[in-house]
């Protein structure tokens, strides 16, 4: 067996990380210098990517999700804080000559209420996820004819049902209706239609589709009243993934 | 309706690579809502592998942390490694989970250290709830179980062990009870008939 044939043996338990570390570094060494393991390695990283799947999910604890983002933006926002101070000072002396930098200071002032208000909602989706049981709070804003409204969904995987709240819509038009839509593995399943009432939160409560396979999400769309089978047609008005 | 086992929803995958491709995207042009769904969708898949071979929930969690550190950090790279944002992140959750397991050998053996984390077992691959069916990419976690428990059982227990345990390969002769290379005949045996069999599902991403 000369040198190379080892590393071709050897390709698999690399990219598995079996080896012992001394052998790691050796075939690390070696794939800087061999185009045709580096390229075959990387056939056999596509081939087995999704083998970690084969492990059970674990439920992350309450508050874990969040706990995640404000680790990872924190890091950038303690950034922008530090920059925030002598663009906020470089801003004021401009606008004490001339003012004409007033809409840097609002974007910073805009860019700290919008983080704000993303941590309000990180932890109200953190409450309403404990106190309902639910494993995913989804939500989507949605905006129809000068209306500001939304969905939210929270998906009780206890009962496998969803609550679902339609906020802020105003009624269809002649003709046409709300449609709730089960976004699922082989395909978009009907759900419900909604009358909306601006001025009153809408809630539902759905089961699970007994047809077309695992539920991925959800959409709204604006449909005909005449078309009451079938796929959808419509505008569709928000789309989540679960 | 569940899936069987190897078949592949064209309908689903579609969904999936439009899904994956717009959510690189956003986080490309750092949207941080981008972030939460990502964090959403992957996290109880990368705190499984790394609570798997960790046997630790706190250290498992610090190795979720520092993988979506590593995604929003370096999200750029990953169309260069030709894979998906979803195998990418178990790849880089997997390999910190490994590399504090070497860390961790240096101060215990092994099996003493399995043994003292709660043992090992071939119980790690099971699905912990039954309602878990409605997380996304259980259909992927479902083929890749179907692949690995269509191959005899002593490549699986060797699967189980050095995979997805981490277990070095010492370590699963020393558990099996069987020559070190035995164990490698059987963990390259099992790997080059899962290359096979999840050829199937290897373009699923999200």
């Amino acid at each position: 067996m000369n040198p190379h044939d080892w590393y071709v043996e050897h390709r698999i338990d690399f990219i598995t990380r079996i080896l012992g570390a001394g052998e790691e570094r050796s075939f690390a060494d070696h794939l800087r210098r061999c185009d045709e393991c580096t390229a075959a390695v990387r056939d056999l990283e596509r081939e087995l990517a999704l083998l970690p799947m084969g492990t059970a999910p674990v439920h992350p604890r309450p508050g874990f999700r969040r706990a995640i983002v404000q680790s990872v933006l924190g890091e950038r926002h303690r950034v922008g804080r530090r920059w925030m101070v002598p663009v906020t000072i470089a801003a004021a002396a401009v606008l004490a000559v001339g003012g004409y930098l007033s809409e840097r200071g609002t974007a910073v002032r805009l860019a700290g209420a919008l983080a704000g208000r993303t941590e309000e909602l990180m932890a109200l989706r953190d409450s309403l996820s404990i106190m309902r049981q639910a494993a995913r709070v989804l939500q989507a804003r949605i905006e129809m004819d000068g209306h500001e409204g939304g969905m939210l969904i929270f998906a009780d995987n206890v009962s496998h049902r969803w609550n679902v709240v339609l906020h802020g819509l105003p009624p269809a038009p002649a003709g046409e209706t709300y449609q709730l839509w089960f976004i699922c593995s082989d395909g978009m399943v009907r759900g419900a239609t909604v009358t909306s009432d601006p001025s009153r939160p809408v809630f539902l409560t759905l089961g699970m589709p007994k047809e077309g396979g695992t539920v991925m999400g959800a959409a709204l769309t604006m449909e005909s009243t005449a078309n009451a089978s079938g796929r959808p047609r419509g505008k569709e008005l928000a789309h989540l993934m679960l | 309706m569940r899936l069987a086992p190897g078949t592949r929803p064209s309908g689903a995958r579609q969904l999936s690579v439009v899904r994956e491709g717009e959510l690189h995207q956003r986080l490309l042009a750092r949207d941080e809502q981008a972030l939460v769904e990502l964090v959403d969708l992957a996290t109880p898949w990368l705190l499984g592998v790394a609570q798997a071979m960790l046997s630790d929930a706190g250290d498992a969690e610090e190795v979720v942390m520092e993988t979506f550190q590593v995604a929003w950090n370096r999200i750029e790279t990953v169309r260069d490694q030709g894979i998906g944002l979803m195998p990418w992140l178990l790849r880089v959750t997997r390999n910190r989970a490994i590399d504090r397991l070497r860390a961790r050998r240096r101060h215990l053996t092994g099996f003493a250290r399995a043994e003292a984390l709660g043992g090992i077992g071939v119980s790690a691959v099971e699905p912990t709830e039954p309602n878990e069916a409605t997380l996304p990419g259980w259909h992927v976690h479902e083929m890749v179980r179907a692949a690995i428990g269509s191959l005899p059982v002593e490549q699986q227990a060797a699967i189980q062990l050095a995979y997805f345990q981490g277990l070095a390969q010492s370590e699963v002769a020393e558990r099996l009870g069987i020559p070190l290379g035995t164990v490698k005949t059987r963990l390259r045996l099992a790997f080059d008939k899962l290359r096979g069999s999840l050829a199937a599902v290897k373009d699923w991403i999200i």
